[in-house]
């Protein structure tokens, strides 16, 4: 595969692989242990219905739980890759909107959440981080074959059989 | 055999190797294929799976802490009414103990809601809520709360809440202990002698995980929140507090 030849592309995907595990790992531990905060951090957008916030609230960390135990295992990367952009572009959309009407909230990644000082809003910093994390399951999306990943053990091609050809020698 | 019949040959075994490998890489690839969908199948499942029991963990978890004693004299919404009940307006003060900006407000304009409770131009909704139990080890916003309620209880809320922000402790490491709250009640004012055990039992904290929720439902993101008639102030500097009060009041 040609764009094994390069080492560089490998190294890069295992630490896309990592980081994108490490920042969902991370987000959703931290939330996962004041579920009634995360509720609150979800109604502070102010988009949800609020049928759905409370679901949105006590599931969301188990998601990002669930696809940072699949990319630091490398499992299923392709999918857990497309399923970690499509979240991450949801996170994006949200923030976006709550910047542009002019909400004050923590985005509340990493648990909390909620209004905060107009000074003290981050939108744009939690923007390029997600803007990054989606680079990262691109490429992945794109890549998902990277070394010491579950994958590669499951798919390793089966030992040469009988029937493989020999190389050909021509001998008389 | 000759060398063009030796070379036929060759030919021919060389075709049946090529398609006997073009069978086997086939066979492999669909096999291949077949295992990665069994594999995403599996792990979307296994994903799936985590987030449903999740949702029931954590609904369950929310369930048994918002249980619990409401304190007798807290209304449904989950405040302690301070003042004549028929006032004309109705300033409505959410706090977390907690919060330096509460502090701020209290310290700002603490004296003058006291000063238009007491002529009777307001009737004070006190919310004491906890929307920064992360910020201490000891869930210190949801305790100290729920001691308000018990000083609430005791007929001692505004002097209890003035102590409390007066010995705010900071944020990200531990609050005030049952026991130092239980002196600064009795330092406010405080003899009823069910007041220490109220406040060690943290016996009103599911109504302040309640009365929390309630405020996040009612639009409250953050602390202090003022409302002067329902309207939210922006600036609740003394001045601005009491030119709202007035045009409340019409």
């Amino acid at each position: 595969v040609s764009w094994q030849s390069t080492r560089a592309l490998p190294a890069l995907a295992v630490v896309a692989r990592l980081a994108l595990a490490a920042l969902w790992l991370a987000a959703g531990l931290l939330k996962v242990v004041d579920p009634a905060a995360n509720v609150r951090a979800v109604r502070a957008y102010e988009v949800l219905p609020e049928a759905v916030v409370p679901l949105v609230g006590y599931g969301l960390p188990f998601l990002e739980i669930g696809l940072g135990l699949l990319l630091l295992a490398g499992l299923a990367v392709r999918w857990a890759a497309l399923a970690s952009a499509a979240l991450l572009v949801l996170f994006v959309a949200g923030v976006s909107s709550a910047w542009a009407r002019g909400l004050t909230i923590d985005c509340g990644c990493f648990g909390g959440g909620g209004q905060v000082a107009p000074e003290d809003t981050r939108y744009l910093q939690e923007l390029l981080r997600d803007g990054v994390a989606l680079a990262a399951a691109a490429l992945l999306a794109w890549r998902p074959s990277t070394p010491w990943s579950l994958d590669r053990l499951l798919h390793a091609p089966s030992p040469p059989s009988a029937v493989q050809p020999e190389p050909d020698e021509v001998t008389t | 055999m000759s060398n063009a019949q030796r070379q036929r040959a060759h030919d021919k075994a060389e075709q049946r190797r090529a398609r006997a490998a073009a069978v086997l890489a086939e066979q492999r690839a669909v096999e291949r294929r077949r295992r990665a969908r069994t594999v995403t199948l599996a792990a979307a499942l296994g994903v799936a799976l985590l987030v449903v029991v999740g949702v029931a963990v954590q609904a369950s978890r929310t369930g048994s802490s918002t249980t619990g004693a409401t304190p007798p004299s807290a209304t449904e919404a989950g405040a302690f009414v301070v003042g004549d009940a028929a006032a004309p307006v109705t300033l409505s003060v959410y706090s977390d103990f907690l919060c330096p900006a509460c502090k701020a407000f209290e310290e700002a304009s603490g004296a003058t809601v006291d000063e238009l409770v007491e002529a009777g131009a307001v009737r004070l909704e006190y919310h004491p809520i906890s929307i920064l139990d992360r910020a201490s080890s000891d869930r210190y916003s949801t305790r100290s709360a729920s001691a308000a309620a018990c000083a609430a209880e005791a007929g001692a809320l505004r002097p209890f809440s003035e102590a409390l922000f007066a010995a705010q402790p900071a944020e990200g490491g531990t609050g005030l202990s049952d026991g130092r709250m239980v002196e600064l009640g009795r330092s406010a004012g405080i003899d009823d002698d069910g007041f220490a055990q109220c406040v060690e039992d943290r016996r009103y904290a599911g109504w302040v995980a309640r009365s929390t929720d309630a405020a996040s439902r009612a639009g409250v993101t953050g602390t202090p929140t003022v409302l002067v008639d329902g309207q939210q102030l922006q600036s609740w500097d003394p001045a601005s507090l009491r030119a709202a009060v007035e045009a409340a009041a019409g």
